[in-house]
């Protein structure tokens, strides 16, 4: 089958959504289908073989995180131009809502689109506003997947419309065998920490507030923390009086992520709101590392309802305090959660995971065939639909951009 | 006066000529969704055929005989009820025992929860253009049926979403 991925982030910016559609090019690739991905990236040439440029997506802030903006004349004509030459039977885009190069996509394709949904913030203002505009588009969507229940729900709520749930998938072999991370040695307990650290809904406060529990009581501890951000910032947040017990690692490769959570005693994910899912839960688990983790409904269902790791009240740094306490003196407990956590995280290796995908896609896939194409201005001498061209009209200049 | 009586017109026309074209589009999407959903559950009537015939003696005559009819029963449903009859037919092959529910049947049994799902979400979108209030109006599409949910019992929790897909 000839399947066209759409990702609407850049790139070569590391985000769960980019992730994603890697791991799914990669393994549908592995199950001999063919595969090509449109995304925006920073730099054409960051793309590997199998992706085709879409241009620069800007990041906006959004709900916490970011978001991206991408919606131009120029989009238009790479989008048009990659549905015409790839001779798709379906196109597969993620997270179609937003103005990205995914709702172009939708305007643009004439034939089987799948669609994956992947935020999950429940009160979203702005999605309820945008969900009618965006909707005659999104209509066009054969058949929509959410990554987890929460995401469904968001779609259902204001976007209208169904969603089966497929989640979120890990290439669980890479993660479970592998070298350790030297840099994350150390003689004494571990706590591992993975993400944006500046970004307050990542809960980085509460699990500082926690370590400095943790290193009364147990004074050779330390707090591993990797991932982007400002490091002055953190180092502001974590004062003179903590810095001695935290080991900033800075950005980690996709290798050296595998190899810290192999290392690490226990991973930490202590996020306050907004996790659709928690990819890096199921890697952790995958890498052999216990996991403690705020109770976040997305949180509790991967972790099996507390049985395949621990669950801790979101922001309270009492409680992850003691748990962490608890469990960094408990060797046996932390073999049992190891244990249990492989087991879990085999439910959601990419291999199931595409197969499933793939029944969507059978699912869409007309009886006899027929592939995907464009409709736009440049061969229709007549387009049925003016209103593409038009919606782009209503920006503003300084606002289209390639 | 007459300029602006003008720009209405215009603009209503372009409103209207958008709007048959989704309503169009959305045809074919429910179309298209009810054959893959039609496609699905023959395909689930078939592999239960073939265990009904094939493994009679371990089933027992009356629970194969059961099997058979509510096969029968969907391919031709009497009373000309779909969903009862697919819905007993999916109640008799989840109550298979598990070695005579092969892996195809599974597969076959969450084929048609998506096709299912997805075909009632092109029910409900066209449905909901059908009723807003612009169409109405104008009577796009008017004249046609609406299209129809169909709601059977496919016991699938897992494609609505507890944790990962297993499949039932």
């Amino acid at each position: 089958m000839r399947v066209g991925l759409v990702c609407p982030y850049n790139w070569d910016v590391p985000g769960g959504v980019q992730y994603h559609v890697r791991d799914l090019a990669g393994t549908l690739r592995g199950m001999g289908h063919e595969v090509d991905v449109l995304t925006p990236a920073e730099q054409e040439e960051s793309l590997p073989a199998g992706a085709t440029w879409a241009g620069r997506a800007i990041p906006i802030p959004y709900n916490g995180s970011m978001a991206s903006w991408q919606f131009g004349v120029l989009s238009a004509a790479r989008t048009r131009r990659w549905l015409r030459e790839g001779h798709f039977d379906v196109v597969h885009v993620h997270e179609p809502a937003p103005p990205s190069v995914a709702l172009l996509v939708c305007m643009i394709a004439d034939g089987p689109i799948v669609a994956t949904f992947h935020a999950a913030s429940v009160r979203s203002k702005w999605l309820a506003a945008w969900g009618p505009v965006v909707r005659p588009w999104l209509e066009r969507i054969a058949g929509r997947i959410a990554v987890s229940d929460f995401a469904r729900r968001l779609q259902v709520e204001h976007l209208g419309g169904d969603a089966v749930v497929i989640p979120n998938g890990v290439q669980v072999a890479a993660f479970a065998a592998g070298p350790r991370l030297p840099a994350a040695e150390h003689d004494g307990p571990t706590v591992g920490f993975l993400g944006r650290y500046d970004e307050p809904r990542k809960g980085l406060p509460v699990l500082l507030e926690a370590m400095r529990t943790v290193v009364r009581e147990l004074p050779g501890a330390r707090l591993l923390v990797a991932g982007r951000g400002d490091p002055d910032e953190l180092r502001a947040l974590v004062g003179p009086d903590l810095e001695p017990a935290v080991v900033l690692l800075g950005e980690l490769a996709e290798d050296e992520k595998a190899a810290f959570l192999r290392t690490v005693d226990v991973y930490c994910a202590p996020n306050l709101m907004g996790e659709s899912f928690g990819v890096v839960l199921v890697e952790a688990m995958a890498a052999g590392a216990p996991v403690v983790a705020a109770d976040l409904d997305a949180f509790a269902r991967v972790l099996a309802d507390g049985t395949a790791g621990v669950l801790v009240r979101r922001g309270d740094a009492t409680a992850l305090a003691r748990v962490l306490v608890d469990l960094l003196g408990d060797p046996d407990r932390r073999a049992e959660l190891t244990a249990a956590g492989r087991e879990r995280a085999r439910d959601f290796d990419w291999a199931t995971l595409a197969a499933q995908v793939v029944a969507v896609y059978e699912t869409v896939v007309p009886a006899g065939g027929g592939e995907v194409t464009a409709h736009g201005a440049d061969e229709d001498p007549l387009p049925v639909e003016p209103v593409p061209t038009r919606t782009e009209g209503f920006l503003p200049r300084w606002l289209r951009r390639s | 006066m007459l300029l602006a009586v003008g720009v209405v017109l215009v603009l209503l026309l372009a409103w209207a000529v958008f709007t048959l074209a989704r309503l169009r589009r959305l045809e074919g999407r429910v179309d298209r969704a009810w054959e893959a959903l039609e496609g699905a559950l023959t395909r689930r009537a078939e592999l239960a055929d073939a265990v009904a015939r094939e493994h009679a003696e371990d089933l027992g005559a009356l629970r194969a005989d059961a099997l058979a009819g509510a096969v029968a029963d969907a391919r031709r449903p009497s009373g000309g009820d779909r969903e009862v009859a697919e819905n007993a037919l999916g109640r008799l092959v989840r109550e298979l025992p598990d070695p005579l529910r092969a892996p195809e049947l599974d597969d076959a049994g969450w084929r048609v929860g998506l096709a299912r799902r997805f075909y009632n979400d092109a029910v409900r979108d066209t449905r909901a253009l059908r009723r807003r209030p612009g169409p109405r109006t104008l009577r796009l599409h008017a004249r046609r049926p609406l299209p129809r949910f169909f709601d059977i019992d496919d016991g699938l929790d897992a494609v609505v979403g507890t944790g990962p897909v297993g499949r039932a």
